[in-house]
């Protein structure tokens, strides 16, 4: 059975457009991956602002759980906790 | 309202909108319009009323289409940008070109990884066009140094021509339900066979609207193993292609440019191969006013030493006015005019950010 978990996003101030100007979303889910499916089916302009077509996250966006980027830990798979801050946020590149 | 010249200009930092009376002085610019991220395309929509369109390429969060309906006084995302089916494997990287279809919302997109998609209904949704998107070569194209992507989109009724860097010319005569690789005369300098079925590099097609028989290409040329491949015509609707190169400086390069009342005179930018900058630092615009059998240096006004950037493939235009203005940006910047078909340039702007594209229309 999939244990359900509350936490919370923070969207940055440039996607905020992408769901009604919330600056935080809240939602149910035990792991990274399945909070970005939820957030297709809520706010599908968000994810596609964080996901390409094919489901990847995109190159110069960093999604943080707490304080730790997910490519350091496990990925869409890590797992997330009640009270989770799941974080987006553009990457330090361009020139 | 009297006539007036609209310029878009993409750059790597946004879309510039300029406009002018006819007379073409006193060119007012605004903008930029976008997240301050890289614009490779635009339209300038003159059925009923203007519409301005623009690519925005934003690394961070994905592709966007501009839309603007006060003659970019003011831009708005439209509701959706061309997305691959999620079955498909593909993901968008770039768009490349955007052209009106038949009807008035009906829209055209080229792609990077080359794909074309269409919308009915001004750009807030959008469908791949499988007949290319999917063609049997798709999977075997190579991106060049600009990406794999799919730049010029030229439509005669239910004639399509695509063009492919590098992919080649592709050709459909049923609206774009099918494509087939049309490339017989146009060569390739970077694999062994010289004149391959698909594969070539062309940088850019062009053609007059009344005269949808005879096309041109800016293809990659500047091989000194295979000397003028570099520009080519067609006289038969793209079937076949010869060479129209002899007399050029180089013949490589990346825009080229039909004239709005002579489908005879063609201008291109030469570029010297390995730099692709002007030759010898000194840039010219070269004219042909007999279909490539000829061409003229137009260089009045333009620097006469140390300028060496580039005019990227869609960076060039012209007006449509009794006599056209040329107009071409740089990757340094600038923005330049040739007044009297490019008989006489002056610099409009000089110091925009890197340009990308350039369109005009008298609207």
């Amino acid at each position: 059975m999939t244990r359900s978990t509350t936490i919370t996003i923070h969207v940055p101030a440039a996607l905020r457009a992408c769901c009604e100007g919330a600056s935080e979303l809240s939602l149910s889910a035990p792991s990274v991956r399945d909070a970005l499916v939820q957030l297709e089916r809520r706010h599908p302009s968000l994810y596609r602002s964080i996901c390409d077509e094919t489901g990847t996250v995109r190159r110069h966006v960093n999604l943080f759980v707490n304080t730790s980027n997910v490519r350091d830990r496990d990925g869409l798979d890590t797992a997330l906790v009640p009270g989770d801050v799941v974080t987006i946020l553009p990457a330090v590149s361009g020139g | 309202m009297s006539e007036r010249v609209i310029l878009c200009i993409g750059t790597k930092k946004g879309l510039f909108v300029a406009e002018a009376p006819k007379t073409r002085r006193g060119f007012a610019l605004r903008g930029p319009f976008g997240p301050g991220v890289a614009v490779y395309a635009a339209l300038i929509d003159t059925r009923g009323t203007p519409r301005l369109y623009a690519s925005s390429c934003n690394a961070f969060f994905g592709m966007k289409v501009l839309r603007s309906t006060d003659l970019g006084k003011k831009f708005k995302e439209t509701k959706s940008a061309p997305t691959f089916p999620k079955e498909d494997g593909r993901a968008l990287i770039n768009i490349w070109s955007l052209e009106a279809g038949d009807d008035k919302k009906d829209l055209w997109c080229g792609v990077e990884p080359a794909s074309l998609f269409r919308s009915s209904d001004g750009g807030d949704s959008w469908e791949m066009v499988s007949g290319i998107s999917n063609h049997a070569h798709a999977r075997r194209w190579q991106p060049g140094n600009g990406g794999l992507c799919l730049h010029t989109i030229l439509r005669d009724g239910e004639r399509v021509h695509v063009g492919i860097s590098t992919g080649g010319h592709y050709l459909s005569e049923d609206g774009g339900a099918s494509f087939t690789a049309s490339n017989k005369g146009i060569g390739a300098g970077f694999v062994p066979d010289p004149f391959p079925e698909f594969g070539q590099c062309v940088h850019k097609i062009a053609r007059h609207e009344d005269a949808p028989g005879r096309l041109y290409i800016q293809n990659h040329g500047g091989w000194p193993e295979r000397p003028n491949i570099g520009v080519v015509r067609s006289d038969d609707y793209g079937r076949t292609w010869r060479s129209i190169s002899k007399g050029l400086p180089s013949d490589f390069g990346f825009p080229i440019v039909v004239h709005p009342h002579n489908p005879d005179t063609v201008y291109v930018m030469p570029l010297e191969a390995s730099t692709r900058t002007c030759p010898a630092g000194a840039p010219a615009v070269w004219r042909s006013e007999d279909a490539g059998g000829s061409w003229k240096r137009l260089a009045r006004g333009l620097p006469k030493k140390e300028s060496f950037f580039t005019v990227q493939r869609d960076a060039m235009d012209i007006d449509e006015l009794k006599s056209p203005a040329l107009y071409f940006g740089t990757t340094t910047g600038q923005l330049w005019i040739g007044r009297d078909g490019g008989e006489e340039w002056n610099c409009l702007f000089d110091s925009l950010p890197p340009i990308h594209c350039v369109k005009v229309a008298v609207v």
